[in-house]
């Protein structure tokens, strides 16, 4: 399984969230990349260490679709004939770029933005984790 | 409620069916595609023999009058919602107001509309099925019209729809190793031989290796075939008794009629064959011009297929359930 993205602050939230509700004190993880540590005050508020993560390439007009569960990572629908994604390509923020997979279950995947969709982050039917980078879609200036 | 805005002919409100009642005369009904309503109902969080809206003729179209989980299943077409597009065996959130329109599909024969709560009709002998011959359950025993408001059952799942919608790896697509797609344009449609078939000699050979196509005189009482006439050897006279869908009968003609959904509760003709019940939904979606061929199955092979669907269709229902439940803990 792919990592979570520790540079996202509502990843971050929602392990501080999940940790206060748990009753766990705190958090640490570190990874090649970096290290991220929560620790959950007495209070219940937390405190949280910034994360020294790799600071990533980032284009400030693009967006990235992050995968909002674990699963398997389908950027066609399995039903229909295999047809490679030409990139880039325009698209609405209606559109749906893929599915993520679980067992039988297909859960949409929408562009959220409209513009241009530039890059696949994920290889077709593999196992992606929560917060994993699926899609890089380039913002209108 | 939901508005019925447009009609074709036919289009009725259907669940799994009213069995137990053949014995007075009545048939059992049902959807032509049961498994199509299994997984609509399903998606939207229903009991899987939620009443819904099977849909042969197009185009439909209905109104939501208040917020409502839906799912248009069975079909290879896609629906639309207020002009925009969407994906087939997928559970969306309509808004009040927001119409959805459902176009003929490119090749297959019905669709199926699944609400959140399930289409309040009342439960006349056990179910809300139409039944057009006894002009009995359903929406008042008759098709549904231009005009028709139909009442939709309390919704208690609704706040656990994902934004994005939910889908379903359809069972054509899912279940491709026990149902061999067609060829060449042929629907293989999998029988076990019935009483009478020894009465047909070479021409019971003939049922089987043939292709049939489906007559336009077909509807969900039975689908009539087209083909080589096949004739018993003797000319024999049988007392009435008892048929249920997919029995397979010749009559006179030599043209096999296979009984469908609204199957006759008893007939005399002598019967070749049965269509296993798993391969009846291919037939309820197969429409008229169709060809097909009857493949010889064995009891075996039916319980195997059966079972098959049903780790297909309890896999769904427990899925569907469990990613509600994440992206809502997520969200």
């Amino acid at each position: 399984m792919s990592a979570i993205d520790f540079g996202d602050p509502a990843t971050i939230a929602f392990l501080t969230d999940a940790l206060t509700a748990a009753g766990v004190e705190g958090l640490e993880i570190s990874r090649p990349d970096g290290q991220i540590r929560i620790v959950i005050s007495g209070e219940g508020a937390a405190r949280i260490s910034v994360p020294a993560a790799t600071p990533r390439a980032s284009d400030s007009a693009a967006v990235v679709v992050k995968a909002p569960l674990a699963g398997h990572f389908c950027a066609e629908h399995p039903g229909t004939a295999v047809a490679p994604q030409t990139l880039p390509r325009s698209i609405s923020d209606a559109d749906v770029l893929g599915f993520i997979r679980v067992g039988h279950m297909l859960l949409p995947l929408r562009a959220g933005h409209s513009g241009v969709l530039t890059r696949l982050l994920a290889e077709p039917d593999t196992l992606v984790g929560f917060g994993d980078p699926l899609f890089e879609i380039e913002l209108p200036s | 409620m939901i508005e019925i805005l447009e009609s074709g002919l036919f289009n009725t409100v259907q669940d799994l069916g009213r069995p137990g009642y053949r014995d007075i005369g009545v048939s059992a009904s049902g959807a032509m595609d049961p498994l199509a309503v299994r997984i609509g109902n399903s998606l939207v969080g229903n009991d899987e023999n939620a009443a819904v809206i099977e849909v042969q003729t197009f185009p439909f179209s209905l109104r939501f009058e208040r917020r409502t989980v839906f799912a248009v299943t069975g079909t290879d077409g896609h629906p639309h919602l207020d002009g925009s597009e969407l994906i087939p065996w997928c559970a969306y959130m309509a808004e009040l107001g927001q119409v959805l329109e459902l176009k003929q599909p490119p090749r297959l024969a019905r669709a199926y509309i699944s609400v959140g709560g399930g289409l309040d009709i009342p439960v006349v002998m056990g179910s809300r099925s139409t039944s057009l011959r006894g002009g009995f359950g359903g929406n008042a025993g008759r098709p549904l019209a231009k005009g028709d408001r139909i009442a939709v059952g309390e919704d208690l799942e609704i706040a656990m729809l994902p934004a994005t919608g939910l889908a379903v790896i359809e069972p054509a697509v899912a279940l491709r190793e026990v149902f061999p797609a067609p060829v060449d344009g042929v629907l293989p449609i999998r029988a076990l031989p019935a009483g009478e078939h020894g009465l047909f000699a070479g021409d019971g050979e003939a049922f089987w290796s043939q292709i049939w196509r489906i007559s336009s005189r077909s509807d969900r009482t039975g689908y009539r075939l087209s083909g080589e006439p096949i004739t018993p050897t003797a000319t024999i006279e049988m007392r009435s008794h008892g048929v249920v869908p997919g029995v397979i009968q010749v009559p006179p003609g030599g043209e096999p009629i296979v009984q469908m959904s609204d199957a006759n509760t008893a007939g005399g003709y002598p019967k070749i064959a049965g269509v296993i019940e798993c391969d009846l939904w291919r037939l309820g979606q197969a429409r008229i011009g169709a060809r097909l061929k009857f493949v010889r199955s064995t009891h075996a092979e039916a319980r195997a297929v059966e079972q098959a669907v049903a780790r297909y269709v309890e896999d769904v229902r427990l899925t569907s359930g469990m990613v509600k439940r994440a992206l809502k803990a997520m969200a």
